[in-house]
């Protein structure tokens, strides 16, 4: 009996032993790789990708108001240069304002806004970056990714699930806020949870994410949440219909696409 | 209706309505999992409006009218695809109670075709844009409606529709856009029924209905709009040229009936990021049919410029500003032939405009502010907005149309009596 069981957890060992040390191995120690890593799984998963999105908006006396939109994205390069489009369906006030990004990881986004009431393409000025993206909680910033090489990061904690890293920010006039804190689940280095402190320290608004699914093979988020914890607001947003892969090339970021909207790649795909 | 009687009912009502709305209109969350069908469910969209705005002063030309915008308005809208042709219509119906009467317009009603993979082809009753300027516009000859813009409605409706053919061709170095107006669309200009204008030949404010006439229809008088344009390591460059005639009419016959001249313009335009902003600049030459500029009848040649910069001050309040120049060419012929006119324009006018806007609340609460000013000219047209959304359907402006001038003649002087504050309150869906 004893050597049933003795044998039986020497299996067990042995069998968990390597699983334990192929996490141990996996850990990572370099915090910029780890930043590096985690902004390549959170932004540019695949070539391309297409996703609809919806946000419920919750101001601090708890009043609604909603924003869907589809989203396109190409990548230039990986961890590089990429291409968004942002066409709003509702509500109604902006439904076919198309917004579009040219990231650039050397120089300054180029954003556009188009307005199909009156035909008019305007250019939005890339220093907006921390500005409410349509109303909601989520700034501009949020959704295209902030570019990574404008903080300072530091490896604070490895613990079992999560790596922690702050960021200082390299220019902090250029932003609202001292630092922030992100934890990094090790599994798939999504940033599941990002806390922001301004220069008393108190810390004012967080992004949460609140659930990820396998979309092709690429651990996705679904639904995430931003709060300020001052005012008591928040922004939820989910996204639903992710392909990613769909053969896009870059011409569909251009000024032809915000006139005319892309059908092909906005459309729901079969399946 | 008298103006006291607006304020005194009609707005207070806006806001009952509104009020009484409230419940029934209040945001639905996700929570019914509605991410619609594939295709729309409803391609049937719009929105309900009701608008009235009242003169601050009396227009003693105008004596009998004190309201300036009096419009209960319905928008309805149907965009989809016909195979992989999209079609779009968007029609208007509106009871005017100040130019009374029933209205309706179409405000677009286009196909869209793709001949070839580089090719758009748009053709039909639609809104055109280009161009760099803010609410200035030196290459964008597509008509405009002034009254509508003066009045208080809604900034669309500054953009007026045309018939037009719009073939556009793309490519990695270079985008073509060609817009063929067969018939002649002039800009809706103020003709004295809803606003007075100055007339350099009685010398007076008149609000005597201007009715020029309009070219021949023939085949030679469409209008012809060219576009160039490109990006260029994330700036934008367009060269422009246009063919058709001066979209007000500030020509006149022999026997002293007012016309549109023949135009041909041409111009350039670049747009980029600049430091934290965005900047702009945009050069036409406006060439009519006075080539020596001594026919007083005609107008001038002239070169127009602007150049613009815009940036985000702090979060979320954004602030614009743009010099433009309108130079008036032959300008000694001028002096020479108009009889030694008091209301010669300058040789040069000069423009500046701001613009600061404010959003708060989420978005429910933007505060705008836009001015031009002239120092040439000595006036100004003030132009502030409060929009508040009340949630995804309801939404209420209140502005004003300030004009102030030091002279009776100059571009926005004689409007001075035409200064005004409205309020539009609206239901979309």
């Amino acid at each position: 009996m004893s050597d049933l069981i003795r044998s039986l957890f020497l299996t067990a060992a042995l069998a968990i032993t390597p699983v334990v040390t192929s996490a141990q191995a996996a850990d990572m120690t370099d915090v910029n790789e780890i930043v590096s890593q985690s902004n390549l799984a959170a932004y540019y998963k695949a070539n391309d990708g297409r996703s609809e999105a919806r946000m419920v908006i919750t101001d601090g006396q708890g009043r609604k108001q909603t924003r869907q939109f589809t989203i396109l994205r190409y990548d230039r390069d990986d961890g590089g240069d990429q291409d968004f489009l942002v066409a709003f369906s509702r509500p109604a006030d902006v439904r076919n304002t198309v917004f579009m990004v040219a990231k650039h990881t050397t120089s300054d986004d180029d954003r556009w806004l188009y307005l199909p009431s009156l035909d008019l393409v305007k250019r939005i000025s890339a220093g907006d970056k921390r500005t409410s993206f349509v109303g909601s909680h989520y700034f501009y910033e949020d959704v295209s990714g902030r570019n990574i090489s404008e903080d300072e990061h530091t490896l604070v904690d490895t613990t079992d699930e999560h790596y922690v890293v702050d960021n200082t920010p390299k220019d902090p006039a250029s932003v609202e806020f001292s630092e922030y804190r992100v934890w990094i689940d090790k599994a798939n280095l999504l940033p599941v949870k990002i806390e922001y402190k301004d220069s008393a320290e108190r810390l004012y608004r967080r992004v949460e994410v609140l659930e990820v699914k396998d979309v092709q093979g690429h651990p996705t988020v679904t639904k995430s949440r931003v709060s300020d914890l001052v005012s008591g607001g928040m922004t939820t947003m989910e996204f639903r219909f992710i392909k990613y892969d769909v053969g896009m090339d870059r011409s569909v970021f251009t000024e032809r696409s915000l006139r005319k909207l892309p059908r092909e790649w906005l459309k729901r795909p079969k399946s | 209706m008298s103006r006291m009687l607006v304020l005194k009912h009609l707005l207070p009502s806006l806001f009952a309505i509104t009020t009484l709305c409230q419940p029934l209109l209040a945001a639905e969350e996700w929570g019914d999992d509605s991410w619609g069908e594939e295709e729309e469910s409803t391609p049937w969209h719009g929105f309900v409006e009701l608008s009235a705005g009242a003169r601050l002063d009396s227009d003693p030309v105008l004596p009998d009218e004190d309201l300036t915008l009096a419009d209960m308005r319905a928008q309805l809208e149907i965009a989809d695809y016909i195979g992989g042709n999209r079609y779009s219509l968007k029609a208007d119906l509106y009871a005017d109670g100040v130019e009374h009467g029933l209205h309706g317009e179409l405000r677009e009603a286009l196909l869209d075709i793709s001949p070839g993979q580089n090719l758009d082809l748009r053709i039909g009753q639609q809104i055109l844009t280009w161009g760099t300027g803010d609410l200035l516009f030196i290459n964008d000859m597509f008509p405009k409606d002034w009254v509508s813009y003066f009045s208080g409605r809604d900034d669309q409706y500054l953009k007026a529709p045309s018939a037009s053919a719009k073939l556009s061709y793309y490519n990695e170095a270079a985008n073509i856009d060609l817009v063929w107006t067969p018939l002649f669309t002039s800009d809706r200009f103020i003709d004295g029924e809803r606003f007075s204008y100055f007339d350099a030949m009685s010398g007076q404010q008149t609000a005597q209905h201007l009715v020029p006439l309009d070219p021949e229809e023939t085949p030679d008088n469409g209008e012809l709009a060219l576009r160039l344009h490109g990006t260029q390591a994330g700036t934008e460059w367009a060269l422009y040229a246009y063919r058709g005639f001066w979209k007000q009419p500030n020509a006149m016959t022999a026997a002293g009936d007012a016309y549109f001249s023949r135009l041909n313009t041409y111009g350039a335009s670049v747009r980029g990021n600049l430091g934290a902003g965005i900047a702009n600049a945009e050069l036409g030459w406006y060439e009519g049919e006075d080539h020596r500029g001594d026919d007083p009848r005609l107008p001038n040649d002239q070169l127009r410029l602007l150049v613009g910069y815009e940036q985000e001050l702090v979060a979320n309040l954004t602030a614009a500003t743009q010099y433009y120049l309108e130079w008036i060419q032959d300008y000694s012929a001028l002096t020479r032939t108009d009889g030694n006119s008091r209301f010669r324009p300058d040789e040069k006018r000069h423009v500046w405009t701001l613009r600061l806007t404010y959003r708060m609340m989420q978005d429910n609460l933007i505060l705008s502010w836009f001015n031009y000013w002239s120092p040439s000219d000595e006036d100004m047209f003030l132009r502030p907005s409060v929009t508040y959304r009340f949630d995804d359907s309801t939404s209420l402006v209140t502005g004003a149309n300030i004009f102030v001038g030091e002279k009776e003649h100059t571009f926005f002087g004689q409007f001075e009596d035409a200064s005004s504050v409205y309020a539009r309150l609206r239901y979309s869906f």
